[in-house]
């Protein structure tokens, strides 16, 4: 027997010259950047191509009822569909209901369904299906459940007639069946595999899984509106920002949002990329806790709102990927309130706080590692909060302890975000009505209260908004939620990808994009 | 030998017994109900306890951990949290990934160590043998996510050799494997070379000053039959032993540069595992990966004796 050594000695060779020759083949090879990525994809016949997008994470699952995650929104975003949906400008439409009406007592909402639509397993899709998803959602207290606090019953009237009975009035019941696909209807039939092989009704089919790595979807030709121009769309998996955006510029995909906010500027003046950038619907706040002294004086709550710079906040947390906002709806939307009573001013921040009695303030800033977003922005806040002689130290918990600790009310002052919100309810009612459920700081006003109550129940959006305008100016100027501002929605893509435009609500939709030589 | 064997599994088993009840352990002490987490900030108590009981969290725990050790013991590992499929499975679906990956990176790793290392004691003390230590500890000090990033904004951004990211199963194209796989494996493999190549150099510089080398010096034979019959093959048992360590370690411990490269290996798995708070999937993985550094460890502890026949087992 000869050493050893020998055979590491000749197996080393052969790798080392078989990496050499692999060196040469890949750079002519069939991956080679520039090209058209899926060009290679097979079929290779002149028809629409199959987009590829870089999505920064993995779903964590596939069921759309039970997700909260949003890769795994992005995915399903194009698979499922709901009764009605947002337009581009989040008013909504209608989707696999034709229209609907709401009976004059306001507790009976009725929906007429279409009827040439079949889910993705030919199954023909009817109001049973409806029922079923509804009823799924609310017994199995699936994530979204909250959304159906006021419905007592859902039943189909005939096949294509589906009636939902409230015990109050709700007049953002559309945002509440239709802002995303977590209130999808799936078949009547689900199981379990369809729980991982989902089964829609939307423009796209699910037709497969690489663990780690991506989900490929097909073009849905049964679907009941313009059936899409791709092929097929394929989200891979990539986690790193700088990684993503190389895979873009490189054209081994055709799209992502995974983008570093350090590169957006940069990114502005390349022509070899389209960037564009919306105002988010979520929005990033801090509140103190009104239930202690001395935070139970508005004044106090205010000094922090002027002792705040927002503008250098933002830049720390987002770099050019946010818009300052003072309120929570961002500008744009048909609820936005235009009120922005406060600048920074730590002058005005001290004097606040003399008239208020307080010296030598000390509070903590509560943050999660969860959203580092808040750890950055805190950072700030720290130095803003010492220039008006209020010494703030950083508190970094991790989520479970965090929401442990907000929900007991045992802290001064934290810092999180709502993300996801369309109805102006969702935005204000939980967190400012008098003991309602996120209304952890023990914000209470009675003006607020009637008219938050009486704006959940209007159905004319003029008089909806002029409520909300009132309830909003008094729940900045109280400064129960001390607003800082919406994260962009940040999303490239190549010059070859048409029709597609970021929506605020961060939905990601592949039905009317094309792909151009 | 056989009797060593038996011995040695024996060992193995009770320490694998042990990481099984750390790994259980530490899913139930770390701060933060996974359930509790899982529904974020909108809580509802009945639908806690609900899921609680699914889950078996209301049961003992020493009753928790029976289970998961009978169901363990024939491959059952739970199923994940989340999409419900089972652990086993996805880990099995990770393995060939991860491998590729380890392999290659031992391969440059040995590329770079052995002639590197041996060039170094051989020459010990001269201008080749500092610049081989400047090498490696650059090697061990860079941090390999950063030397990732580095080259795929060069390879891949400026130079456009090779694709960025990603992994393609060499059943489906060798090549477009081997191109996927060339960057990840520099970047752990020039990691696990730099410390590989220390290890190499005292191994060997060690070797050097032996009476065996002196008298083969004093035979009057020549220096490289000396080198590599006698200095390298009584330096292999440390080398085999170390570069047994290096090899399980990058089989578990390559999760950052598998995340930068969104390869679909193990570690990217156990991170998304805590990421999600994923215990089943998160538990799974560290014992897969606690079995591997058993099994390498024993792999290594036969090859003494085929590395040199003075070794006998008892």
């Amino acid at each position: 027997m000869r050493s050893p050594l020998y055979l590491l000695l000749v197996l080393a060779l052969v790798i080392a010259a078989a990496a050499c020759d692999t060196g040469e083949g890949v750079d002519v090879g069939d991956a080679g950047p520039g090209e058209t990525p899926g060009a290679d994809g097979g079929d290779g016949e002149a028809a629409g191509g199959t987009l590829i997008a870089a999505i920064s994470g993995e779903p964590d699952q596939l069921d759309p009822h039970a997700t909260s995650a949003y890769p795994s929104f992005q995915v399903l975003e194009n698979v499922y569909d709901t009764l009605v949906q947002p337009n581009e400008d989040l008013e909504f439409e209608p989707a696999l209901a034709t229209d609907w009406e709401v009976s004059d007592d306001q507790l009976t909402w009725t929906f007429n369904l279409r009827e040439d639509v079949t889910f993705h397993d030919g199954s023909e899709f009817t109001a049973d299906d409806v029922v079923f998803s509804y009823n799924r959602i609310i017994d199995d207290e699936m994530a979204n459940a909250y959304r159906f606090t006021s419905v007592e019953e859902v039943r189909a009237v005939d096949d294509y007639t589906v009636e939902i009975e409230v015990n109050r009035p709700t007049p953002n019941m559309p945002a509440n069946i239709g802002a995303f696909k977590g209130m999808a209807i799936v078949p009547e039939e689900f199981d379990d595999d369809m729980a991982s092989n989902p089964v829609g009704t939307g423009p796209f089919t699910f037709e497969s899984y690489d663990q780690g790595q991506s989900i490929s979807l097909a073009r849905n030709d049964d679907y009941w509106g313009d059936p899409p121009a791709l092929d097929g769309v394929e989200f891979r998996f990539i986690s790193e920002g700088t990684v993503a955006l190389t895979n873009l510029q490189g054209g081994q995909v055709h799209w992502t949002d995974n983008i570093p906010p350090q590169q957006v500027e940069q990114l502005g003046g390349d022509d070899s990329v389209n960037l564009e950038q919306v105002p988010s619907t979520d929005y990033w706040y801090f509140a103190a806790n009104i239930n202690e002294e001395p935070y139970d004086d508005e004044r106090v709550r205010q000094a922090l709102a002027y002792a705040v710079d927002r503008e250098a906040i933002t830049q720390a947390a987002h770099f050019d990927a946010a818009t300052v906002n003072q309120t929570a709806i961002p500008e744009g939307s048909t609820f936005h309130t235009d009120h922005a009573p406060y600048e920074h001013d730590p002058d005005r921040a001290r004097q606040l706080l003399e008239e208020a009695g307080v010296e030598n303030l000390e509070l903590e800033i509560m943050v999660t590692d969860e959203f580092p977003e808040t750890i950055q922005a805190a950072q700030v806040m720290e130095s803003n909060f010492g220039e008006a002689g209020i010494t703030a130290t950083i508190n970094t918990l991790d989520f479970a302890t965090w929401l442990e600790r907000q929900g007991e009310g045992d802290f001064d002052v934290f810092m999180l975000g709502w993300l996801g919100n369309l109805d102006p309810d969702d935005y204000y009612y939980a967190q400012h009505r008098t003991d309602a459920g996120f209304n952890f700081h023990g914000y209470s006003n009675e003006r607020v209260d009637e008219l938050l109550d009486a704006a959940r129940e209007e159905t004319d959006t003029d008089a909806r908004k002029e409520m909300y305008d009132e309830a909003v100016q008094l729940i900045v100027d109280e400064a129960s939620y001390i607003y800082l501002y919406n994260p962009d929605v940040v999303q490239a893509w190549r010059p070859e990808v048409e029709g597609y435009t970021p929506r605020s609500d961060r939905a990601i939709r592949f039905e009317n994009v094309s792909l151009t030589q | 030998m056989a009797g060593f064997v038996v011995r040695r599994v024996a060992q193995a088993l009770i320490v694998l017994l042990g990481v099984s009840v750390v790994v259980f352990a530490i899913v139930h002490l770390v701060p933060g109900d996974p359930i509790r987490v899982s529904m974020g900030p909108r809580f509802n108590q009945a639908t806690y306890e609900r899921l609680r009981e699914r889950a078996g969290f209301d049961l003992p725990l020493v009753v928790q951990y029976g289970r998961y050790l009978a169901n363990a013991v024939t491959g059952d590992l739970g199923v994940s949290f989340f999409d419900g499929a089972p652990v086993t499975t996805k880990l099995l679906q990770r393995l060939p990934a991860t491998m590729s990956l380890a392999g290659a990176a031992l391969v440059v790793a040995l590329l770079i160590a052995v002639p590197l290392g041996v060039t170094s004691a051989i020459h010990s003390g001269s201008k080749r043998d500092y610049a081989a230590t400047v090498f490696s500890q650059a090697g061990i000090s860079i941090p390999d996510f950063w030397m990732g990033i580095m080259f795929i904004l060069l390879f891949a951004g400026v130079l456009g050799w090779l694709p960025p990211s990603g992994y393609v199963s060499p059943f489906d194209s060798p090549l477009g494997w081997l191109s996927h796989l060339v960057m990840p494996a520099v970047t752990v493999g020039l990691v696990s070379g730099s410390i590989l190549t220390r290890f190499v150099r005292s191994a060997v510089l060690e070797s050097l000053g032996e009476d065996y080398t002196r008298t083969a010096r004093a035979k009057g034979l020549r220096e490289r039959v000396i080198v590599f019959r006698h200095v390298l093959r009584n330096a292999l048992v440390p080398i085999i032993t170390v570069t047994g360590l290096q090899l399980a370690y990058l089989l578990g411990g390559v999760i950052i540069v598998e995340v930068i490269f969104a390869w679909p290996g193990l570690g990217q798995l156990a991170l998304l595992a805590v990421q999600n708070r994923d215990y089943p999937v998160l538990q799974g993985a560290v014992l897969l990966i606690a079995v591997v550094f058993l099994l390498i460890n024993l792999i290594v502890d036969l090859l003494y004796a085929a590395v040199d026949p003075r070794i006998r087992y008892r």
